[in-house]
């Protein structure tokens, strides 16, 4: 593996390790389409930054997906804990009225400059380690330290809000009443939620911001039954995804983001078949040995 | 065979296409998006719109050029698959719907990336544009997608009015329902089925992304104004084609896409069904609220 190899699986794996924790928790909590949401709703505020600052990729643009990223879910939010309609009619309510916006913006005001939409949802990885920043006066990729920073602090966060977090998951109203602070812990999630996606998004694409955040968490979620070993499976799973995706990219020479997310695809169906007990072909060949 | 209908209209030929169009995708998936809402499947069609992608690009493929009833079956048939993979999902009992969906969805998706990756490695010219097929262009339309709309569409509604009662009973009782005798799994696959071709008939008005909406919207509105299965499917048919007519108007006037604006009409509507809604209304609710406390 070359250098740059090695860095983009850096990249990746420190990704899915952020996504894991939070995706762990939305998977539980029902809510495993949020990120693919908000990956949506971001486009009008990529778009308004551009028409202000004439710039695709700086902090701002990122401020300004997160701005609307934090909108959707909090619509979401307000939709869902009205009662009226579902929480999965509340989050397809939200996002396309959001993404439609970005694109009468693109059509109205930018059909000239190049804001592809192409770049906005196939976002790419593999040019990551080309992107350097200088830090004590070593190149260093950007995304290798947004992405480190974005996992740090959601490992601090997952594990300062350990108990909330649980608590409000399983028992929403124990959290409540138990004077965890459930509504404000379900608040932080989604906030965190929208802007480890706009990280995501802007380092590696929004393909796999969904694969992140919903496959690792959907895999480990079929092998194990408690919280603390589902995350620690997740993040296990996004790593090895990451690394086998690479390889598969480099031999097949094809899209990186495309190679992880069907290697994650592969380990979730493993995960399926063979989990021990609850496997689906495990189960078959248990109630073959054991004839009644 | 449908000029007399376009003439009749007080618009120019070509508004009068994007509006007829516009209506009969917006009546159909108002009318078939129950099925999806009702089940807590709203996301349904996010899923399979991203799911067409790697349909297209396998129709292109295997074709080598861009024709566009090809692009359109195999748009079909790949919504279709990621539908039966979701149902298949979730049958096994080991995953909540919003899980089956998100995993269907990446999949689906990093292999149409995958795809069409291959694809523009390979060199062929045609290619240009295929990516940018899922986005809609009312304006594109012509008088041949239109009757085939139109000839999907009253297939889908009429294989709804038949199995009406079964959808109902499988809707709002599948327990009982199988323990009936009726195999469930045919009823979810018929109606995902036609869930499929709802995102499919959209994928050239509306963009297939933004499909979701249209299926989701009419029907949230519509659920704030009746009780009954029999009203709501209707109703929310009519809110779809209004949608979709004004929306196609407006967008030609003021020379935007159609899809965006016909999305954000039909989410407002429902936003201020939500709120002002007699009965269920947000606003209505606080006020039988307050009535009360006074007592």
């Amino acid at each position: 593996m070359s250098p740059d190899d090695v860095m983009i699986v850096v990249i990746t794996g420190l990704l899915s390790t952020a996504c894991a924790l939070l995706g762990s928790f939305l998977v539980l909590r029902r809510q495993a389409l949020l990120p693919d949401a908000v990956s949506h709703a971001v486009l009008p505020g990529i778009v308004l930054i551009f028409l202000l600052t004439g710039e695709r990729a700086s902090l701002a643009t990122v401020l300004g997906a997160t701005a609307f990223g934090v909108a959707c879910v909090a619509g979401f939010d307000w939709l869902r804990r009205t009662g009226i309609v579902g929480s999965d009619a509340a989050l397809a309510l939200v996002f396309p009225a959001l993404f439609s916006m970005g694109i009468l913006l693109i059509s109205r005001f930018a059909s000239g400059a190049h804001i592809d939409l192409d770049s906005a949802i196939f976002g790419d990885v593999t040019f990551a380690p080309l992107r350097t920043i200088e830090i004590a006066g070593a190149d260093v990729p950007r995304s290798l330290v947004i992405t480190g920073g974005a996992t740090l602090a959601t490992v601090l966060l997952v594990t300062l809000l350990w108990r909330p977090l649980q608590a409000s998951t399983f028992d929403p109203d124990f959290a409540e009443l138990g004077g965890l602070r459930g509504r404000l812990v379900n608040q932080v999630l989604l906030v965190a939620v929208a802007g480890l996606a706009v990280v995501a998004f802007d380092s590696v694409g929004a393909i796999l911001v969904i694969t992140f955040f919903v496959m690792p968490a959907s895999t480990a979620r079929l092998l194990v039954r408690r919280v603390g070993t589902m995350l620690v499976v997740a993040v296990a799973v996004g790593w090895l995804s990451a690394f086998g995706g690479q390889r598969a990219a480099v031999t097949f020479d094809t899209s990186i983001p495309g190679t992880i997310g069907l290697t994650a695809g592969a380990l979730f169906l493993l995960a399926l078949l063979f989990a021990p007990r609850k496997g689906l072909l495990t189960r078959r060949l248990t109630r073959l040995r054991q004839p009644q | 065979m449908i000029g007399w209908l376009l003439d009749a209209l007080p618009l120019s030929y070509p508004d009068a296409v994007v509006v007829v169009g516009t209506a009969v995708v917006g009546f159909v998936a108002g009318a078939l998006g129950p099925l999806a809402v009702l089940r807590q499947r709203s996301m349904f069609g996010d899923a399979m719109s991203h799911g067409t992608l790697a349909g297209v690009a396998v129709a292109f493929l295997v074709t080598g050029a861009k024709v566009p009833e090809v692009l359109l079956l195999g748009a079909t048939i790949s919504a279709a698959l990621a539908a039966f993979a979701m149902i298949a999902l979730e049958r096994t009992g080991r995953l909540r719907p919003d899980a089956a969906i998100g995993v269907v969805l990446s999949v689906s998706l990093t292999l149409g990336i995958v795809l069409l990756t291959h694809i523009a490695g390979s060199g062929n010219s045609e290619q240009a544009g295929l990516n940018s097929y899922l986005l809609g262009q009312a304006a594109g339309l012509t008088e041949r997608d239109i009757v085939l709309a139109l000839a999907l569409g009253a297939a889908a509604l009429a294989v709804l009015l038949v199995g009406f009662r079964l959808v109902r009973s499988a809707t709002f009782d599948p327990g009982f329902t199988s323990v009936a005798g009726v195999p469930t799994w045919a009823v979810d696959a018929a109606s995902t089925g036609l869930l499929a071709l709802a995102v499919v008939l959209g994928v050239r008005t509306v963009g297939a992304i933004l499909m979701v909406a249209l299926l989701v919207a009419p029907v949230v509105t519509a659920r704030q104004l009746t009780k009954r299965l029999s009203t709501l499917v209707p109703l929310s048919g009519a809110v779809g084609a209004a949608c979709g007519a004004v929306g196609g108007v407006l967008s030609g006037r003021a020379e935007l896409p159609a899809g965006p604006v016909i999305v954000l009409l039909a989410t407002a509507v429902a936003v201020l069904s939500v709120t002002f809604a007699p009965r269920r209304g947000i606003v209505a609710r606080m006020r039988r609220r307050r009535t009360r406390v006074a007592r």
